[in-house]
């Protein structure tokens, strides 16, 4: 495969592996959550390395992954103690968790030689390098078939659990009381961001996985009024803007994920202002219509 | 309790259930029985525990002493036999679904994991629309309708599960004249077919007109029984703890 | 090494007044984020420094052929991107059903990733100066010059005398917005001077302590300072001098002991000041809460069970 078509192809998966269970984050109002547990990732990946040496190893993956699980059950114990207010208790643990890592890597515990910025940044076009090679042909980007592999995965958990997590989303109360256990269920799928996210590391980095978690969905949201359309516009979205991103950083010769990044903005941004338009001359329709019919019933009022 | 009535069947009981927030207790051995086939309405002051009532009988919040049964059996093992109405507090109004999509929610508990709601489920959600009179509204998004047509649609996710007894939080907080008479003709309804009704209540003046038994709480029982006997100017003046001169806070009472 | 001959040293006591100011500005400042229930805007905030000083960097290089570093420019521009991004933020979860986490991350992301771009560009152009991605995401304390001390000293000192100049329409808006309207203080321009002090207290820090870690100098002196306060000017000021006193023992500690960077060690130092501050305060110790808790649910339930016995054998 083409080194440019396996990246781009990269890019385009990573994009729906992420905007997929997106679609329940921006519903579930746990975007900054998102950017918590890109953050929190990283002692879990030094600790994992510790034990394991190897920076490809699932085990390494398991150890981020609970290390964004702690972010997930610290906040909402910190959220339960009733003492720290609003949107306080993730922004209170993802940097002590992120400052742990840090210090970690600066000791050299592990002898991790592990470049923070890359974590943090990623690099897609490195990520797509090392070719996967079948029967001594090369056939696309290693990473390619493991960020499918985790498409796969995230489109099997999310059909499974379609009707559950659309029914704590849209009314707690009354999903607890047919009998779902709401609490089980947020802590399995914030597992899977979770394990998402640490997947999707050395394509987009902490900062920039959140776009690609968030931006698509959101954008989806703004002219959805039913959830399948809003999955199939999330759908939509994730391919577009990825292409167009690829294209827009491969023009300015920078990171692939920044550009992605950047190009969803504009989207969501150019969506935004169209519904915002398509709203107000709505509004002004409807009142030039009320007001002519005012007008019709109380002509006498005129002096 | 008595003698002199019938021995009825019991559709739901809570013996000696007692619920604290934090250390201060809200509900105080409350012991409560309900028959089959009755309009229960469950009256008190604001903060007597009327919602604390219904949720930790359904398990909703833990209760520190005792324990409820649903036809003589555990929520747990009676799930599908009873239906909850909670008061609308918790949902999210801008959620991408529409008014037949909510009411479908209603089937999901008897699903299980991999089947889709389909033509079946979406028939039973539009005959439960048509009971309340929202039939024509079904394609709304369920942010675009008014408090007591939001309050309908979930009457009507509790009609779609089809239990026998049904738990409602104050279903008539805050809703217009209309919406008002298509819940109590749900409400007569549903008691005609034989289907037990327990309801949270706050205005005294209709509690003769919906309900049959009437439960005055105010973080115990107070009195519990059928209203022309419990319903009394001494039971409620207890409930509400209100000196006897205030007699026109009274006037409904028999 | 002893904290006399810590402070005889003088990069040592640069590095310290400077992250004394920050935690200091930032604590203060920080009250009014937190108690909005907005904390994670400075999150937004210094990631949009990132183009901000790099846009700064950029003018300051090619229009006035100049030094592209100088501290005062950088804080410029990061304010100018920075207030720009809260406004996004602001416009996009009051213009549409898009709630404002959703659209505080939109901001974080959208914003960081023009700054990557923004540094490819730069790095491939024949400036001097010119640092890495990593000074940006973890700062670095011991390069602070004295100028960058006075700087954010006089910046940050600014910030503070508006939100003293403005306290009490400050306090209003946070407690009851809808009063504060009626009573004729126009939301848009207390919001636009709270957001520009809050955007200040963000960006003086990135230098010295980075953009990933800045929002804790914002979240973590006000939320141990509540534990302990019941006032507003009380809890401005505690977490001011929490912000300070955590950013000095921190800064002492990775310099005498271990070879640690500064930024994420003054994070920790802080993160033990808010676990102790949640574990002792008198009132709402969790601790002492939970014991008491226990106690009268305790005894509530011997009551009760007795109760009922008797109601059973009656």
């Amino acid at each position: 495969m083409n080194l440019t078509l396996g990246t781009m192809l990269l890019a385009v998966v990573s994009a729906l592996a992420c905007s997929l269970p997106g679609v329940y984050v921006v519903l579930r109002r746990n975007s900054m959550l998102v950017d918590a547990i890109s953050h929190a990732v990283l002692p879990g990946i030094v600790v994992g390395y510790f034990f394991t040496h190897n920076l490809d190893s699932p085990l390494l993956i398991l150890g981020a992954v609970l290390s964004g699980l702690v972010v997930v059950l610290g906040s909402e114990l910190l959220v339960r103690t009733g003492l720290v207010a609003g949107d306080a208790p993730q922004g209170l643990v993802f940097p002590a968790l992120f400052s742990i890592g840090v210090i970690m890597v600066s000791l050299n515990f592990a002898n991790v030689h592990l470049d923070t910025h890359a974590v943090l940044v990623g690099d897609l076009n490195l990520a797509a390098f090392r070719q996967l090679q079948v029967a001594g042909t090369e056939v696309g980007p290693a990473y390619l078939y493991m960020m499918l592999a985790m498409l796969a995965f995230n489109i099997v958990f999310l059909v499974l659990f379609h009707n559950r997590l659309k029914l704590s989303t849209f009314d707690a109360a009354f999903a607890s009381s047919v009998g779902l256990r709401t609490g089980l269920l947020n802590t399995a799928f914030m597992f899977l961001v979770s394990l998402t996210v640490t997947a999707t590391f050395n394509a987009a980095g902490a900062i920039l996985v959140i776009a690609l978690v968030v931006v698509p969905p959101a954008t989806a949201y703004l002219f959805s009024r039913r959830l399948d359309v809003m999955i199939g516009g999330t759908v939509a979205v994730a391919i577009a803007g990825s292409v167009g991103g690829f294209w827009l950083s491969y023009a300015l010769d920078a990171a692939t994920s920044a550009g992605m990044a950047v190009f969803y903005g504009v989207l969501f941004t150019a969506v935004f202002l169209a519904t915002r338009l398509a709203r107000s001359i709505g509004r002004r329709r409807a009142t030039r219509k009320l007001g002519a019919q005012v007008e019709r019933r109380m002509p006498a009022t005129t002096d | 309790m008595n003698g002199t009535e019938p021995r009825q069947q019991i559709a739901c009981r809570a013996r000696n259930l007692s619920v604290a927030y934090g250390g201060d207790p809200v509900l105080r051995a409350v012991d409560l029985e309900v028959p089959a086939g009755v309009v229960m309405g469950i009256v008190g002051p604001n903060g007597a525990g009327k919602s604390t009532l219904i949720k930790a009988m359904l398990g909703l919040v833990t209760p520190l002493t005792g324990h409820s049964e649903f036809f003589g059996l555990p929520f747990a093992k009676a799930r599908k036999r009873v239906g909850y109405m909670p008061q609308s507090t918790t949902v999210d109004w801008d959620f991408p679904t529409t008014v037949l999509d909510v009411v479908t929610m209603g089937t999901y508990a008897s699903l299980g994991w991999l089947r889709r709601p389909g033509a079946g489920q979406r028939d039973q959600a539009v005959q439960a629309l048509e009971q309340v009179g929202m039939a024509q509204l079904a394609a709304r998004q369920i942010g675009e309708l008014s408090g007591g047509q939001r309050q309908r649609v979930f009457l009507a996710r509790a009609l779609v599960q089809a239990p026998e007894l049904y738990f409602m939080d104050e279903p008539f907080q805050g809703i217009d004249a209309k919406s008002q008479q298509a819940i109590v003709q749900v409400l007569h309804r549903l008691r005609q077919t034989g289907r037990t009704v327990v309801i949270v209540h706050h205005d005294l003046a209709t509690v003769a007109d919906y309900c049959d038994q009437v439960t005055l709480l105010n973080r115990s029982v107070v009195a519990s029984g059928p209203v022309a006997r419990v319903f009394t100017r001494p039971n409620i003046r207890t409930a509400y703890e209100v000196a006897s001169s205030e007699m026109e806070f009274l006037e409904f009472a028999p | 090494m002893s904290p006399l001959e810590f402070l005889a040293d003088h990069t040592y006591r640069t590095v310290f007044i400077g992250v004394s100011i920050i935690g200091l500005v930032s604590g203060a400042l920080g009250s009014f984020a937190y108690l909005r229930k907005q904390s994670l805007i400075s999150d937004v905030i210094s990631h949009a420094a990132l183009p901000g000083t790099l846009l700064a960097f950029l003018a300051a290089a090619t229009v006035w052929q100049g030094d592209g570093r100088n501290m005062l420019g950088l804080i410029i521009g990061a304010v100018l991107i920075g207030t720009l991004a809260v406004g996004y933020a602001n416009q996009i979860s009051r213009g549409s059903k898009i709630r404002i986490d959703t659209a505080m991350a939109i901001a974080l992301t959208v914003f960081f990733g023009a700054g990557m771009l923004l540094m490819r560009i730069i790095a491939n152009g024949p400036f001097p100066g010119k640092g890495g991605i990593q000074d940006y995401l973890f700062g670095n304390a011991s390069v602070m010059t004295r100028a960058d001390v006075v700087t954010s000293a006089l910046v940050g000192g600014a910030a503070l005398a508006i939100m003293l100049l403005f306290f009490k329409e400050f306090v209003l808006r946070t407690f009851d917005a809808h009063y504060a309207t009626v009573l004729g203080y126009r939301a848009a321009t207390v919001d636009t001077l709270l957001f520009t002090v809050i955007v200040i207290a963000t960006v003086i820090g990135v230098k010295a302590v980075g953009l990933v870690l800045m929002v804790a100098f914002l979240i973590t002196p006000p939320a141990a300072a509540r534990q302990w306060t019941r006032s507003m000017p009380a809890m401005v000021a505690l977490s001011a001098v929490i912000g300070a006193v955590g950013s000095c023992l921190g800064a002492y500690l990775s310099i005498a002991f271990v070879p640690v960077p500064t930024g994420p060690l003054i994070v920790l130092t802080l993160f033990a000041i808010f676990v102790l501050s949640l574990l002792a305060a008198p009132g709402r110790s969790v601790v002492l809460r939970a014991v008491k808790h226990a106690r009268a649910r305790r005894l509530l339930m011997r009551e009760l069970d007795t109760v009922a016995v008797e109601g059973r054998a009656s």
